[in-house]
């Protein structure tokens, strides 16, 4: 009995060494030799493969990193400028640090603001929507609710709101990859500088028609008056088109075109919010 | 005689063809129009009136903007209000020329004469020219540039000219009906077509549920007695008035993928733009009328009608004279069911490619919740292209642009019958044609990268 | 007036449904489950209603719970599923076999795939075959318990095919094969008649829900491999009619080949399939060591299909004639 015993472990022990030796010399022998950097680049990484970066996936943006002379076209928005550094760190080149950026909605269409006409029952997609006619309200150019967007986000960062219709971007979550804006067939999701402690001023409409139409159609839209771009003390404000945009490089969040707006288009976020000036004097007052 | 059908898919849905015995009725004129610029394929017609211009009937109003555009004419006598921006059918801005409509006053040069002219003129280009000016456009549904499709590239010959009068769509009757009520007049301009494209067979096809227009257009061209002209008779079938499956059906050829009927020696008409091209050639008259049909699943009889309309009416005001919409039309849509256009504005004005205000009722249209795909393979045995509408619509959602090339997804001709067939619901067209969009871009881009 | 629908064409539908398919499946397995129900008494009742019961009750519980998609739970599919399972076990399958064997079916071989649509084994013959192997005992046992009509005269006892398999072709050389055509007790429920599955196969072809091309390759190749081999040797080897006639073959055939999921999606591709289907049951039958090959024949092709779906497309307009 041992006699068979030990013959079974015996053949079977050689065996395996045998094959691990033959994995061994052919693992040595086809080794593909790959720049060690890449694999320390990728691991510096998120690793979250969502081609913000331009480039198929993270191993693909280490492999172009470590190619290229320097990290001018290299730069992961996922990451920031904190996964940059460590990556020029560690391929010894020099990184601008760039300013952080998040997606916004330019369009303030929600179901109070923006009346439906009709009623669309094809495939819940705004590109299909988009191909088939001008969308279920009077605004041809407005947000059309079926959450190509929120598809397309890897991160989760945005959700439809049920009771206006409209998505919403979750800051903590968008990690301004681009993804979004590449979904949207209207062009309404745009990348604009996340702001010092992420305040920003932006106006929330994407209407070109004639200010007569877009009040037909919504209550929240740019009727291109112009008054904003008058008020503004820095040039960032220009009026195309019966739409005013801002400029965010050139604008310094002094909210004068928020309160010049008449209709209310202009959207300052995260600003804090100030105790009423009559509140203050009766608290000095008592004191 | 032996009845022809394409050789390749098909559905048999009820033809509800409910308005056939309305004859054909004259709307009186609203008292504005707005006539869209954008009114055939190609480019958009550039205005060349201001407001404040006089125009009679048949004024040049448009012209055209390229060589795949045409001439859009004044369908009243009036005053120019406003040339601008205005929301069609879709909902999207297009270029309108506001008339206000006073009297009736026509262009001299149009002969208004109920005579019918029968001699056909012989000078090729002359004729050509005459099409082009009068804005003729295929009134089969895709409003192509007529002058354009009579005169194939040098090299290409046309051997036969097909007459389309199959009208496969359910509940349409307009087809029907000017083949009842004017035959010789179509069969006059399908003959000058046949004088332009140099003399070849012309085969007029109508489907079998159409008894009355066969008899009426079959003694119409034994009293004209022109050559190299006869009546085709075709199983009711859908998609039946496809020019490619009519091809197949009456001529057993078959148009290569990306190729066009010319390439067969084939040229498809309608019987509607053969009646345009007669009055265009014969009487002067530009292209501002069409036959329309008011139907609806719900809509009795009496209520339903066929009318010679102007372009330019608002479809509002066609809809008020046919009765109002009807309280139980969920959806209205211009042209056939299966592959017409829901109306999302009926403010708009009608256009020359009009062909129906259709009233769907809520459980005739409003679909069902779109289920799992069960492999039955019904949306296959139905495409009369002979694509598999299951596996593109798998590669379009998982983006395998290779793939959807690969299953011929550029061939798909939109006709519904896939998602007609579909047990589960599944929203085949749609997918298709993002699919198709897709794969014909990818291969415009190739083509451009290539050269 | 409420606001009008827009939606991309086409704006019509036909009347066609998945349940009202299904439905149509069900109403043309009646014909078999009434004689089944006359012959065997609440047995056949039981098993009927516990099967296609089960299978209902376990989809919409996976649909629900473990999967989190409750649209996926299609009832009227489950039920015929039930209803197919049911059909393949003898009429005295006890309640806690049914159970198991929907479980396997329902759970393993439809929604462990991803459901209605995915599955690539048929889940009745999934389900049976796993009950065959596990607990033979019960799924070979042909008693045929009191039915409601007394007058039947039945003996129970092996099948035909066991029968041939066990003693030799020429001890069936002698049967009424019209007789057991028309009315079969003895067997799985589904084998009662082949007559009555054919009236309800005939109505699903009317309906059009069915195409004949699958049943009928496996007939002409049954029909095709038996002949030559009866021709051969007939002591040894059983004929084409009797071939057609005994076992599941009918049922299998005509309503668990032809199911939409586990069956090639272009007709020529079904064709090949029919007739590999065809050849691997008369292998079975005749050298196998089970009597009955149908529901092994089904699985294996059921693995082919994805292959066959491969290599036969349709010919497309405009590749054919110039």
């Amino acid at each position: 009995m041992t006699g068979i015993f030990l013959w079974t472990v015996g053949i079977l022990a050689g065996l395996g060494f045998i094959l691990a030796l033959v994995l061994f010399l052919i693992a040595k022998k086809f080794k593909v030799e790959e720049d060690p950097r890449i694999d320390l680049v990728e691991k510096a990484l998120p690793g979250a493969n969502c081609g913000g970066c331009g480039f198929a996936g993270c191993h693909a943006f280490a492999d172009a990193a470590v190619k290229a002379p320097n990290l001018d076209n290299n730069f992961c928005p996922v990451g920031g400028n904190d996964v940059m550094k460590k990556v020029a760190e560690i391929l010894g080149y020099e990184v601008k640090q760039q300013t952080p950026k998040v997606a916004v909605l330019r369009c303030n269409g929600s179901c109070e603001n923006r009346p439906r006409i009709n009623e669309y029952d094809g495939v819940k997609s705004c590109r299909v929507k988009a191909a088939l006619y001008a969308g279920d309200t009077l605004c041809p150019y407005g947000c059309l609710g079926c959450g190509d967007c929120v598809a397309a986000c890897a991160f989760g960062a945005l959700s439809l709101n049920p009771e206006t219709g409209l998505p919403e971007v979750d800051e903590s979550k968008c990690t301004a990859c681009g993804a979004c804006t590449k979904a949207c067939p209207k062009g309404l999701i745009e990348l604009r500088n996340k702001g010092p402690r992420s305040m920003r001023v932006y106006v929330c409409c994407s209407n070109k028609d004639k200010g007569m139409f877009t009040r037909k159609a919504c209550k929240a839209g740019c009727i291109g008056c112009g008054k904003c771009a008058k008020v503004c003390p820095h040039g960032a404000i220009t009026v195309e088109n019966n739409l005013a945009y801002i400029d965010y490089t050139k604008c310094k969040l002094c909210k004068k075109c928020v309160a010049e707006c008449p209709i209310g288009a202009i959207h300052a976020v995260n600003f804090p919010v100030l105790k009423p000036k009559t509140e203050e004097k009766k608290e000095a007052s008592n004191e | 005689m032996s009845k022809h059908t394409f050789s390749i898919g098909g559905i048999h849905p009820q033809d509800a063809k409910f308005s056939r015995g309305c004859a054909t009725e004259v709307l009186p004129l609203p008292p504005v129009v707005y006539v869209s610029m954008a009114q055939h394929l190609g480019a958009p017609a550039v205005p060349c009136v201001a407001p404040g211009d006089k125009v009679k009937v048949g004024t040049v109003i448009g012209e055209p903007a390229g060589f795949i555009s045409a001439y859009v004419h004044s369908p009243v006598s009036g005053t120019v209000k406003t040339v601008a921006p205005r929301k069609d059918m879709l909902g999207n801005n297009v270029m309108h020329v506001e008339i206000t409509v006073e009297g009736d006053e026509w262009e001299e040069t149009i002969d208004r004469t109920p005579d019918i002219i029968t001699e056909i003129p012989t000078d090729r280009n002359a004729v050509l020219d005459k099409i082009k000016m009068a804005g003729v456009v295929g009134l089969g549904g895709a409003t192509f540039p007529t002058h354009v499709k009579l005169n194939p590239a040098p090299g290409s010959k046309a051997d036969c000219i097909l007459i389309n009068g199959s009208e496969c769509e359910p509940y349409l009757t307009s087809d029907n009906r000017i083949m009842i009520e004017r035959p010789s007049e179509i069969i006059i301009g399908a003959a000058i077509m046949q004088m332009v494209l140099g003399g070849c067979r012309c085969v007029i096809a109508i489907e079998d549920n159409k008894p009355e227009a066969i008899a009426s257009m079959k003694a119409a061209l034994v009293d004209l007695g022109y050559k190299n002209m006869e009546i085709a008779v075709l199983k009711k079938k859908y998609p039946q008035g496809g020019e490619k499956q009519l091809i197949d059906a009456v001529l057993k050829r078959q148009v290569r993928s990306g190729a066009l009927p010319i390439s067969v020696g084939a040229v498809v008409q309608n019987v509607a733009t053969a009646l345009a091209v007669y009055e265009a050639v014969q009487k002067n008259k530009p292209l501002i009328t069409n036959t329309m049909t008011i139907t609806g699943d719900l809509l009795p009889v009496s209520g339903q009608h066929n009318y010679l309309f102007r372009i330019g009416m608002p479809l509002s005001f066609i809809a008020e004279q046919a009765g109002g919409v009807p309280e139980y039309a969920a959806k209205i849509v211009s042209g056939g069911p299966m592959m017409g256009k829901a109306v999302a504005n009926l403010d708009a004005s009608a256009v020359k490619g009009t062909a129906s205000l259709l009233y769907l009722s809520k459980e005739a249209t409003k679909r069902k919740e779109e289920g799992h795909c069960i492999r039955c393979a019904k949306c296959a045995d139905s495409c009369p292209m002979g694509l598999e509408p299951f596996l593109i619509n798998r590669l379009y959602k998982a983006g395998d642009l290779a793939g959807m090339e690969k299953a011929s997804a550029q061939d798909c001709i939109e006709c519904g019958c896939c998602q007609y067939s579909c047990p589960a619901n599944i929203p085949l067209v749609d997918n298709l044609r993002m699919a198709k969009g897709q794969v014909m871009a990818e291969i415009k881009n190739r083509r451009n990268n290539g050269k | 007036m409420e606001n009008k629908i827009v939606s991309p064409n086409p704006h019509l539908h036909s009347r066609n449904s998945t349940a009202s398919l299904m439905r149509d499946v069900i109403i043309a397995l009646a014909p078999a489950m009434l004689l089944c129900v006359l012959c065997y008494g609440w047995s056949a009742i039981m098993l009927l209603a516990l099967s296609a019961g089960f299978c209902v009750l376990i989809e919409w519980a996976i649909a629900k719970w473990m999967m989190r998609q409750p649209s996926i739970f299609c009832p009227s599919a489950a039920a015929l599923t039930g209803l197919l399972l049911a059909l393949n076990m003898p009429p005295t399958t006890p309640w806690w076999t049914v159970l198991i064997g929907s479980i396997v079916a329902i759970g393993v071989a439809k929604m462990s795939f991803g459901g209605m649509g995915q599955n690539v084994f048929n889940p009745a013959i999934t389900g049976r075959v796993f009950l065959l192997v596990s607990f033979p005992q019960q799924l070979t046992t042909w008693d045929i318990p009191r039915g409601f009509i007394s007058s039947i005269d039945a003996v129970s006892g092996p099948t035909l095919l066991m029968q041939a398999k066990l003693d030799g072709a020429s001890t069936v050389a002698n049967v009424d094969l019209l007789k057991t055509f028309i009315l079969n007790p003895g067997g799985s429920m589904g084998e009662i008649s082949g007559l009555a599955l054919l009236i309800g196969f005939v109505y699903l072809l009317c309906r059009k829900v069915v195409k004949p091309w699958i049943p009928l390759s496996i007939f002409l190749t049954v029909i095709l491999v038996s002949s030559i081999f009866h021709l051969c040797n007939p002591a040894l080897y059983t004929g084409p009619v009797f071939n057609l006639v005994a076992g599941g073959l009918i049922l299998g055939a005509c309503f668990m080949a032809t199911d939409y999921v586990t069956s090639p999606m272009s007709d020529w591709g079904g064709v090949i399939f029919g007739v590999g289907l065809g050849f691997i049951v008369m292998m079975i039958r005749y050298f196998g060591s089970y009597p009955e090959g149908v529901s092994f024949a089904i699985l294996i092709m059921n693995m082919t299909v994805p292959l066959i779906d491969r290599a036969f497309h349709r010919k497309k307009y405009g590749y054919g004639r110039a």
